[in-house]
This record gives C-alpha cells, sequence and structure tokens, in this order.
C-alpha cells in the first residue's frame, strides 16, 4: 500500500524533506500548537453549532414561546445530547486560542525571534491574532440573547466612532444599524465562513515560513552545537509529543466543557428593552476599563466636522497605537545577520521591562473594568494605571540590570526598540 | 530593429492588460455599494410624533398604554415606546424609539427642563450616547439614570446632563404634553438620538 502509494505520490521525498523538521525541544514552543489546537477544536465543534444554528431574528414559536429564531435554535442546541457542552468547548476553546496566541506572542517579543529573518511571521502573528480576536467578537452576537445583544451593540458603536468611515464601517459588518433583520445573516457569514477561511489561510502561511526560515534555537542549542539545528525530528518524536498534547487539550477543555456551562443563554433570556449588566471576556476588559474611566468630555476636533470622541480614542486609537507600534517593533529594532538563537530576556532589559509594562497597562486598566465592584474613582484609576505601568517598568529595569547586568555592548541587539 | 518591435508589443499588452484590470477593479464598486445595507421604513420604525401616546416596552403590562397613575412619584424611570393612536401602531420597530418616562417633583425640575414636562413627567431618549446601551437603571438614592454598560450617569432634572461617566452629552428630551389621564408626545426629540459617531457632539438643536 505505502510503496503504491509512494510510486505515485513520491511519498519518501516528501517524508525525507519535511517529516524530518527538527523542533526544538523547550516547554515554551508549545503555546503555538495549543493555538492551532484550539483553532481545529473552534472548527470541529463549529460545526457541529451550524448544523442546528438558524441565523435569523425573526420571532419563532418554541416550546410554547416566542423566541427570536437563533435564540431558540441554541437552546435547542443546549438540549441536544452533548449540545450544551460542545458548545461550551466551542467558547472555552475560543478563549484558549486568544490566550495561547498573545502568550506566543509574548514569548517571540522577549526572546526577540521577530528579528531579520523572522519580520514577515512576526506580522503574519499578529494579523492571527487580531483575526482570532475579532472573529471571536462576530460570535458573541450569535446566540442573540439579552447579553449578546448588548455587547455587539457597544461593538457597533465602537466601530462607527472612527471619524468619517465609522458609520459605513459598522453597518458594513452589522448590515445596518445593529440589530436589524440583516444583522445576524451578516455576522454569521463573516463568523463562519469568511473569517475562518482567511485565519486558515493566515495560519497556512504562517507555518510553511515556519518551515522555510526554521525555529529560532533555544539558548542551550548554541553552548551544545554551536552552528547546528538541534530538534527532534517532525516524525515520529514531535509528532507523537503534538498528539498526546492536542489529547491533554481536548481533555482539559471538554472537563471545563462540560463541568461549567459557557455563556448560559438561558439565564441570559431573549433581548429585552432594558440593559442587562454585562462585562466583556476578559481578553477586552482593559478596553471596557478604558472606556469606563475615559473622560467622556474628551474629543479632538477633526476637519469637516468630525471629531475623535473619547469612544474612538479609548476604543479604537489605544489598541491601535499598540498594534501600529507592535507591526514597526521588527523594522526599528534591527539587526544586521539573520537571527538563529533566541535572545534572553535579561540581556535585553529594556524590551523587557517595557513587555512587562505592558502586561501592568493592560491588568490595571482591566482592573478599571470592575470600577463599580471595588468603588474606585477615576483619578484612583488613572494613578494605579499610570503609576502602575512606570513604576513596573523601573523596578523590572532595575532588577534586570543589577543581576544580570547591562546587555554586553557589540552584541546583536544592543539597539533597543527606542 | 526587432528589439524595438519587442518593446512596442511589450508595451501595448501591458497597457491592454493594465486598462482591463483598472476597468474591471472600477466595475467591482457596484458590488461594494451594493453591501450598504438598506433602511427599511415601515410604520413601526417611525419616530414619535405629536400626539403619540406611550406603551410600556417590558414587564407585565408590556403593550398597554401609560397612565400618569403608572408612573411612581420620584422614579423609577419606565421604559415605553411610542404608539400612534389612531393606526393603533406601537413604534418598537425602532430600538431609537425606545424612551425613558420619569414623574419629577416639578418643583425640581430646572427652567428649561420644566418647558418639555407635563406634570412634572419628563420624557428621554433611552439610547445612551455613549455606545448605545439602553439607559436603563435608576439610582434611587440620588433619582438619577445610570447606563449599565459604561456607568454613564445623567440627571433627569436638568435636561438629561451628564453627571458621570464617558457619555459625550445628555440623552435628547422629548417634549411632553397632556392628554386626559395620559402622557402624550408634543414633538420629535431636541437632539439626534443614540451614538453620534464620529462627529463633534451637536445638542439643543429641537427637530419637529
Amino acid at each position: 500500500m505505502y510503496r503504491w502509494l509512494d510510486e505515485r505520490l513520491s511519498l519518501s521525498r516528501l517524508n525525507k524533506k519535511y517529516m524530518r523538521k527538527a523542533f526544538p525541544v523547550h516547554h515554551s514552543f508549545f503555546l503555538g500548537e495549543i493555538t492551532m489546537f484550539s483553532f481545529i477544536t473552534l472548527v470541529l465543534t463549529g460545526v457541529f453549532l451550524t448544523f442546528n444554528y438558524e441565523p435569523s431574528i425573526r420571532l419563532v414559536k418554541y416550546m410554547g414561546r416566542e423566541l427570536p429564531a437563533a435564540y431558540a435554535s441554541i437552546l435547542y442546541i443546549d438540549s441536544l445530547p452533548f449540545g450544551a457542552v460542545l458548545r461550551s468547548v466551542h467558547h472555552w476553546s475560543a478563549n484558549v486560542m486568544i490566550g495561547a496566541a498573545f502568550l506566543h506572542m509574548l514569548r517571540i517579543l522577549v526572546s526577540g525571534a521577530y528579528k531579520k529573518p523572522r519580520e514577515i511571521n512576526w506580522l503574519l502573528g499578529l494579523a492571527l491574532l487580531g483575526l482570532s480576536v475579532v472573529t471571536a467578537f462576530t460570535g458573541y452576537s450569535l446566540p442573540f440573547d439579552a447579553f449578546s445583544v448588548t455587547a455587539t451593540q457597544i461593538g457597533y458603536g465602537i466601530g462607527a466612532s472612527m471619524p468619517y468611515i465609522g458609520e459605513w464601517v459598522s453597518q458594513l459588518i452589522f448590515g445596518g444599524e445593529y440589530p436589524t433583520l440583516h444583522s445576524i445573516p451578516r455576522v454569521y457569514s463573516l463568523h463562519v465562513l469568511w473569517f475562518p477561511l482567511l485565519l486558515l489561510a493566515l495560519i497556512g502561511a504562517h507555518m510553511l515560513i515556519m518551515l522555510k526560515q526554521k525555529h529560532t534555537q533555544p539558548v542551550y542549542a548554541e553552548k551544545v552545537a554551536p552552528g547546528k539545528i538541534l530538534g527532534v525530528p517532525m516524525m515520529p518524536q514531535q509528532g507523537f509529543m503534538m498528539g498526546v498534547l492536542f489529547l491533554l487539550y481536548l481533555a482539559v477543555v471538554f472537563f471545563i466543557g462540560g463541568s461549567w456551562i459557557a455563556h448560559p443563554v438561558e439565564a441570559f433570556g431573549p433581548p429585552t428593552a432594558s440593559t442587562p449588566a454585562v462585562k466583556p471576556d476578559w481578553y477586552f476588559l482593559w478596553i471596557y476599563g478604558i472606556l469606563q474611566i475615559i473622560p467622556g468630555d474628551l474629543k479632538i476636533p477633526l476637519p469637516f466636522g468630525a471629531a475623535m470622541n473619547s469612544e474612538f480614542i479609548g476604543g479604537v486609537l489605544v489598541p491601535g497605537l499598540l498594534g501600529i507600534a507592535a507591526v514597526l517593533l521588527p523594522f526599528l529594532d534591527v539587526r544586521k545577520t539573520k537571527q538563529r538563537y533566541m535572545e534572553l530576556p535579561t540581556r535585553h532589559p529594556v524590551r523587557t521591562s517595557v513587555t512587562f509594562a505592558l502586561l501592568t497597562f493592560m491588568l490595571t486598566t482591566s482592573l478599571a473594568g470592575w470600577k463599580e465592584e471595588f468603588g474606585f474613582s477615576n483619578g484612583q484609576l488613572w494613578t494605579i494605571i499610570i503609576v502602575g505601568t512606570l513604576a513596573t517598568f523601573l523596578v523590572s529595569y532595575l532588577i534586570i540590570t543589577s543581576y544580570w547586568g547591562q546587555a554586553p555592548k557589540g552584541e546583536a541587539g544592543e539597539l533597543e526598540e527606542a | 530593429m526587432s528589439k524595438k518591435t519587442d518593446t512596442t508589443r511589450r508595451a501595448v499588452v501591458g497597457a491592454t492588460v493594465g486598462v482591463g484590470l483598472g476597468l474591471g477593479a472600477i466595475s467591482m464598486l457596484f458590488p461594494i455599494g451594493a453591501l450598504k445595507p438598506k433602511k427599511l421604513e415601515t410604520p413601526e420604525t417611525e419616530p414619535p410624533k405629536d400626539g403619540d401616546v406611550f406603551v410600556f416596552a417590558e414587564g407585565d403590562k408590556k403593550g398597554s398604554e401609560v397612565t400618569f397613575d403608572d408612573l411612581p412619584k420620584g422614579g423609577p424611570a419606565v421604559l415605553v415606546f411610542p404608539k400612534d393612536p389612531k393606526t393603533g401602531v406601537v413604534k418598537s420597530g425602532e430600538r431609537n424609539n425606545l424612551i425613558l418616562l420619569i414623574r419629577l417633583d416639578p418643583g425640581e425640575l430646572s427652567p428649561e427642563t420644566a418647558e418639555y414636562a407635563a406634570d412634572g413627567t419628563v420624557a428621554y431618549s433611552a439610547i445612551c450616547t455613549h455606545l448605545g446601551c439602553t439607559v436603563s437603571e435608576w439610582v434611587p438614592d440620588e433619582g438619577v439614570l445610570l447606563c449599565p454598560c459604561h456607568k454613564g450617569i445623567y440627571d433627569p432634572r436638568k435636561g438629561a446632563e451628564v453627571i458621570g461617566g464617558p457619555p459625550p452629552r445628555p440623552l435628547p428630551a422629548l417634549p411632553l404634553g397632556v392628554e386626559g389621564n395620559q402622557p402624550v408626545c408634543a414633538g420629535g426629540f431636541t437632539s439626534p438620538v443614540g451614538v453620534v459617531a464620529g462627529l463633534e457632539p451637536q445638542g439643543g438643536s429641537c427637530a419637529v
């Protein structure tokens, strides 16, 4: 059988070329794989959901109640054997995908792996992270319960706050002033077809470039065998580890999905005239926090009667500027030679401290999302955010430089991001 | 000689392909234009107008007409939709028609607010000017309106001006009149309803 296929498809050539690819062994190298496992899980559970979901907000009779068809179909999915579990696994996997992709990005960031020759893959990775978040957000609106309608409305408003183009962009994505009859079919098409296809294409490109350029090597590889590529081959060793990790991932996420139902639509109820108290998922909490404490009268006028108002500044400009900084990073922090080995975070105190400061910024702005519960005032929260972020940078910089010393001059990478 | 012919041929082929692609790209603008959704106007989506009565938007009395006796004195606010009394159409097909009715002490109202009020009852758009949530919470201690999404606070006694949180401008007011025992609509909203996206916030201009 193998020989029959081999004669026609030259399997052994393929095997020799790709299946022996060396995978460096380091625990931080599994984050990207976990991102991919969660994507596969999302596609598979998503297929199940599309089989039963009805993308419409027209009222239907379901179990004696008059409900929007989309909402009723989620109740139907939850009533199927394992239906609620599969839906929960879909939800939690989306959380894992975004979390793992973010940690994967942090690993690349602190080890300097975005530098030449891997700038393209850094950009693709950023696009993947952004698109994952957008895809997750479009998924929010589909159950069409009181919670998801409110959350999507806020997203619509943030999009519409962009000067000049905002209204058009938001109406394009949400099919008019959300919610209209056309909103759900449009968001559904984006969520189950176009965004996943785009994600798949970007993941494919990300993988191919990684195969072509090879991983950055962990630091120990330079000591053990300088100039050589260390690692275990894709088949069988790495493949076996990936298989085990995938099964472990499935076990954990099914345990969570089976124990905690995600987004309980029955409890949230169908959309109502009043607003339920909503909090976004954790990966939006920092934007939500900024939106709550930003002064409402903050606005920067633009020509032709447009203005950048506080919704735009908090919801689009702050995340957008961080994104632009990330895009520019590999072109500002450059090196002449191709990078083979990971950089030690302790050898790059500025970059590492900026990363820590950024994390503090995101955590403290997320804390602002709990403003009401903790009873903080805006002034206190701004103080915590600004002082916390700066203090984190300083403390981290002082600790790193006093324990490990300054980055040795001459080593590539002394040109830190300005 | 032959080299020159080659260059000309290349130029012609290049120009042809370029013009073809360019025209193709321009023709793509038509389907892109079709992506912009069309707003459907029905009697249910019309804005409130003179003489409209109000019906409860939620709760046990959903759909029944609001009288002054239904409104608790000093709040909380009641969520209502306008209803055309002649055709009997409830204008609930448009979210921007959600209205807050609040019965307050007439003596507490600011002069401008009193102009729009009827017997101490005031009406405001229920759509938060920040990001379009329904301003559906009532803070009993201070007697103010709270949007639960990003904690915007409005004072219904002073033309729903923003006294806390991120909203950029007050809630639009809806002038009220009296018809028997019922509050009725006496004009349109005083400013654009909901999120005025990416524009200089404008308020106060009275739409009729």
